[in-house]
């Protein structure tokens, strides 16, 4: 079931995979708004759209390694304009648990951000993904996390 | 296996432009269980939809995907054109690949567009293999309202929701509805007499026969959802029976004892029984229990004596009534702020400082000086009024941090009613702006200062003190930038609008929010101005914040409005994405129902054949979930999924990465 | 009970008469006033006029040592009582100045001393009731008023010992010893306090409003809680006489001073002599002295 993209460009240098899960009402809308005002950026993003970041299961970021990311990206409404009124607050409470989690595991944590779009900051959108894109395109893939899942999938099965 | 269509729009060269929609459309149709692919120029047009309809019969399709632009633009005309074609609606995913490809990577050459494309319709045909048909949640609806609060706001809603066909009950904790209006003298800024408008208001609702009033009466519990609350009423014992009481007042003329009248702002006494002001609505006495010596040591009894239809009932009791209803008005309106809190200002020490309320009271021709403007301490005409304006308001050391709003024009209107009472006398406004948006607002102020000789002064007062019979009011005028002292015969302190007492406690009870001055929160400060974020129970008038009477009475319609809309239909639709528990596996570790933002999530009982209770399991109210999905990443069992959302859906759309 | 006691730099001189009648008058209403073993400057208001920690540690020396000697600490001079409790509150309150501080005097001072003005220590430890039934000589018929001064009543967060705008304590206590409290407007305004260094005419205006509206309400005597106050309303007296706007001086005395003389105290120790306005006249003509 996994990607037919490669880790290459046609022309072949190294693009990274990046994972992002956002909210329906902020961040979506605020990548929507980055499309209709034709605004470049990195293609290397794929988004997940959820209806609140408060819905996002730490789960979902493992997976999304596990499944050849080189980083994953979260994003929600700012604090206090959760559509759900307190949702985003659940997540960043959650995020931080998780976050200490990851850096106790080793994972490099320029792999994983966490960041706040509004709807109307389509500018803040593209500045996130070209930042997080450039930076991850930086580290490299993400080999020792691959390398752990093949080796699971061995003993596995 | 799936029988899955995958429409790829070109949104003319919207998409096209940089996407290869038929590479697309291809490389879908490679995957196990996409049995139909085409590209079109524009998927929503009406030809569009025909074609994706044709092709969902033609190939029995029992899942599609659109591949188009966002979902929030069209994911509810192609789920509606796949519903027309005998689809579960909820059988339709949106791709988006015009916001999220075409749109944002230009270089065709490059083939980002495509590729990420490719990538994002993979992930969306993966999580629609997941998906299971959805219905709407269809909920009854009881077509009657509970409104809270018979001010003005309040008023308004009962006498809208009426007037379009529906049952009303207008819930008053005082004995008389009117609110704080019915205090007023007259209004801003065309002067007309506050009572003059209003009664025929109060009128109206006691006459319409779709509004019962329980006044005397307090909201205790509120149970149920939108459509099906159930708010338990506590109707206070008014000790005189309300339907055999004709209104005469007898009962009140022979009541030998007298308090002081809380209506009137202490600057008068009421009998112990008594109605609030003579155009009190419903024009029933209640009886003052703690204050009644017959009550108290039986003593006395007057009032029974001479009640003409003997209503009056000395060991009435309370009464708890539950009303069902479908939706709820909160229109509980403000108070002032105390204003003993300023000692600076002398209120309470110097028997002629008072506050903006009682001055309406004493401009009032219904008023204790029958409209004169006379001092409470001596009963003299005062030839100089002080008015401080902002005492308790933008003060956040002292007081609050917002501008009461109100302020600014009813002390305007003071200077104007002061000048026009007493030929002569001089009146002086201590302010720090003066904040007049609003229609013929400015001019009215200007009207005070020009016309009506007011004179204003930019500055705060320190201290109010007596001096040789006279109150001495210290202050600094900040535009020529020196101190002043005025002697005053009075002083007026327009004193800061606060939520009520009582107001979080009600807000607990309905399950709506506050703010941490206790006004309760709209569910959008623009969009949705008197929705609260629990479905069902809206806002109007001043339990949100300070307002006007223009305002507060657009809100009660607005608020009215609402109801009837949600009002028009016996049952109501609502978008299935809500949280469904495993009973089976749920713990009852309770983590979902402190996450909950909308107390939608309830205890439910798991019970065996004899009727005792085996274990305990969380169970989602459909009619109060909103679908956000918090409960269930804060299930640790994994009890919990989103209708929608599933984990198995995004897991799927995860694995297609 | 004995209560640690902070006198200050102004109690120990030009205020010695406070200082003693305090002391007389505490042990005649049962505690004792324990002087600290080591005390120094609190630095009067000016640590407290710039943002730096530095000019607390004056004050924060002080309540280091009195932490060792009880947990509670009282004082008389009204801007060491300001200085003292709000320095407290920043050692409490603020962890990264209270950090910053204890490094520098080197000790771990966490504010847990609980600083009381002397009027507290009667109001609350005592109680007024108590003071009442120890008058042996009552300031009967004497109309007191009561100036409060600023620096005991603001910032009134900070400090709390009586409602800010509109305090009673004081006219509790002279009530307590028999004398009529006068209402009047400036009670709690100030007196021009420091700036009778460099600005003596604003000090005579001030001071000036306070005993014109005191003696207006019908004081025959002003009845001060602070050094400053009385410095300053002794000071300008003649001035605001001289003036020529009918004022005519009235004596200005520490409360503790009302407090020994209602307590029954010899009235030469009283220190009376030490107050530049003389008492006597009025004592003898209410048959008091």
């Amino acid at each position: 079931m996994s990607g037919h993209t490669e880790h290459t460009t046609p022309t072949g240098g190294y693009e990274p995979k990046i994972m992002a899960f956002v909210c329906n009402w902020c961040t979506y809308a605020g990548a929507d708004l980055a499309g209709t005002s034709r605004m470049e950026y990195r293609p290397n993003v794929r988004i997940i759209k959820l209806p609140c970041t408060g819905r996002i299961d730490p789960l979902f970021i493992i997976k999304a390694f596990e499944n050849g990311a080189d980083g994953v990206l979260v994003s929600g409404c700012h604090p206090g304009d959760c559509h759900y009124t307190t949702g985003n607050y659940h997540a960043r409470r959650r995020w931080i648990g998780f976050k200490n989690l990851m850096e106790f595991a080793g994972i490099d944590m320029r792999r994983l951000h966490f960041s706040w779009v509004s709807a109307s900051e389509a500018i803040k959108w593209v500045d996130l993904i070209n930042k997080v894109t450039d930076e991850i395109k930086a580290l490299g893939p993400f080999m020792e996390y691959k390398g752990l899942k093949e080796k699971s999938a061995e003993q596995g099965e | 296996m799936p029988r899955i269509g995958v429409f790829v729009c070109q949104c003319g060269n919207n998409i096209a432009a940089t996407v290869d929609t038929k590479k697309v459309a291809e490389e879908m149709g490679k995957l196990p269980g996409v049995v139909y692919t085409c590209d079109y120029k524009f998927m929503c047009s009406s030809p569009g939809q025909e074609m994706l309809k044709q092709a969902i019969k033609e190939n029995k399709l029992d899942g599609l995907i659109v591949s188009a632009c966002s979902p929030h633009m069209h994911e509810k005309t192609f789920r509606k054109a796949a519903e027309a074609a005998g689809l579960n609606p909820y059988q339709c995913e949106i791709t988006n690949i015009r916001e999220q490809c075409s749109w944002v990577h230009h270089d065709k050459t490059k083939a980002a567009g495509t590729v990420k494309s490719i990538d994002l319709t993979r992930m969306t045909i993966q999580r629609l293999k997941k998906n299971q048909p959805l219905n709407k949640i269809k909920i009854p609806v009881k077509k009657k309202a509970v409104v809270i609060g018979g001010g003005i706001a309040g008023i308004q809603a009962a006498l809208d929701i009426a007037e379009g066909g529906r049952e009303v009950i207008l819930v008053e904790k005082e004995p008389s509805i009117g609110g704080n209006m019915a205090r007023l003298s007259e209004t801003f800024p065309t002067m007309d007499c506050s009572q003059c408008i209003l009664t025929p208001k109060m009128v109206e609702a006691e006459l319409n026969e779709r509004i019962t009033l329980y006044t005397y009466s307090e909201v205790e519990k509120v149970d149920g959802y939108i459509g099906n609350f159930t708010v338990t009423v506590r109707r206070k014992a008014k000790y005189v029976d309300e339907e055999r009481c004709t209104g005469c007042g007898e009962c009140i003329e022979k009541c030998p004892f007298k308090v002081e009248s809380a209506f009137e702002l202490g600057l008068s006494k009421r009998k112990v029984i008594y109605t609030p002001f003579p155009q009190s609505v419903p024009n029933v006495p209640v009886i003052d229990a703690p204050n009644c010596t017959k009550i108290q040591k039986d003593k006395c009894g007057a009032c029974a004596i001479v009640c003409g239809p003997k209503c009056i009932d000395f060991k009435m009791e309370d009464k708890l009534e539950t009303v069902e209803a479908g939706a709820i008005v909160v229109a509980t309106g403000y108070q002032n702020m105390p204003n003993e809190r300023f000692g600076e200002y002398g209120y309470g020490r110097i028997k002629d400082v008072i506050s903006g309320m009682q001055f309406e009271r004493l401009a009032s021709s219904s008023g204790p000086t029958g409209g004169e403007i006379r001092r409470p301490s001596d009963g003299k005409v005062p030839q100089s009024v002080v008015f401080i304006q902002c005492v308790g308001s933008r003060d956040e050391k002292k007081g609050v941090s917002y501008c009461s709003k109100i302020c600014c024009m009813y002390t305007a209107k003071h200077t104007k009613l002061y000048s026009h009472k007493v030929h002569g006398g001089q009146s002086y406004v201590f302010y720090m702006d003066i904040r007049s948006g609003g229609k013929r607002y400015e001019e009215f102020v200007r009207g005070a200062i020009e016309h009506d000789g007011a004179m204003y002064l930019r500055g705060r007062v320190s201290r109010v003190y007596e001096k040789d019979g006279k109150i001495m009011v210290q202050g600094a005028d900040t535009l020529s930038g020196s101190q002043v002292e005025i002697e005053a015969d009075m002083v007026v302190l327009a004193t800061a609008v606060v939520s009520r007492d009582g107001a979080d406690t009600l807000a607990q009870r309905l399950g709506i929010g506050y703010d941490k001055y206790k006004f309760y929160n709209e569910y959008h400060p623009k969009l949705k101005p008197v929705e609260t974020v629990t479905a069902g129970i809206y806002l109007a008038g001043t339990c949100m914040g300070p307002m006007d009477i223009p305002e507060s009475v657009a809100q009660g319609s607005a608020a009215a409005s609402k109801v009837l809309a949600l009002f028009s239909a016996d049952e109501m639709a609502r978008e299935p994405i809500t949280s469904v528990v495993n009973r089976t596996t749920c713990n009852a570790c309770w983590d979902c129902l402190t996450a909950c933002p909308y107390t939608a999530i309830e205890r439910e009982a798991i019970k065996d054949r004899q009727g005792n209770v085996v274990r305990w399991v969380a169970k989602v109210n459909d009619g109060v979930c909103q679908g956000c999905g918090v409960c269930v990443a804060a299930c640790r069992s994994k009890s919990i999924d989103l209708k929608g959302y599933t984990d198995e859906q995004v897991f799927a759309a995860i694995n297609a990465f | 009970m004995k209560i640690p006691y902070y006198p200050g730099c102004t109690l120990n001189t030009v205020a010695k008469q406070f200082d003693t009648s305090a002391r007389e008058s505490a042990s005649s209403v049962g505690f004792e006033m324990k002087e600290l073993a080591q005390w120094n400057c609190c630095g009067a208001t000016f640590p407290l006029t710039p943002d730096n920690v530095i000019g607390l540690t004056a004050p924060a020396k002080v309540l280091s040592n009195a932490s060792k000697e009880g947990d509670t600490l009282t004082t008389l001079c009204a801007v060491c009582y300001n200085v003292l409790k709000r320095t407290n509150k920043v050692i409490r309150d603020n962890r990264e100045k209270r950090n910053v501080i204890n490094g520098f005097i080197e000790e771990e001072y966490d504010g847990s001393v609980n600083i009381l003005h002397y009027l507290e220590v009667l109001r609350d430890k005592v109680g007024f009731d108590k003071v009442k039934a120890s008058v042996k000589r009552p300031l009967k018929g004497i109309k007191a008023a009561t100036y409060y001064g600023c620096m005991l009543l603001r910032p009134f967060e900070d400090i709390g010992i009586d409602k800010a705008e509109r305090p009673t304590i004081f006219e509790d206590l002279l009530a307590a010893l028999g004398a009529e409290p006068v209402e009047f407007a400036n009670k709690i305004e100030c007196c021009g306090a420091h700036l009778a260094m460099n600005n003596e005419e604003v000090v005579t205006t001030l001071s000036g409003k306070v005993m014109t509206s005191a003696v207006g309400a019908g004081a025959e005597l002003i009845v001060t809680t602070c050094p400053l106050c009385q410095f300053n309303l002794e000071k300008s007296q003649p001035k605001v006489a001289e003036a020529g706007s009918g004022y005519s001086p009235v004596p200005v005395i520490y409360f503790t001073q009302a407090l020994g003389l209602a307590l029954g105290q010899d009235i030469a120790t009283l220190g009376f002599e030490k107050n530049s306005s003389d008492i006597m006249p009025l004592l003898k003509k209410k048959g008091i002295a």
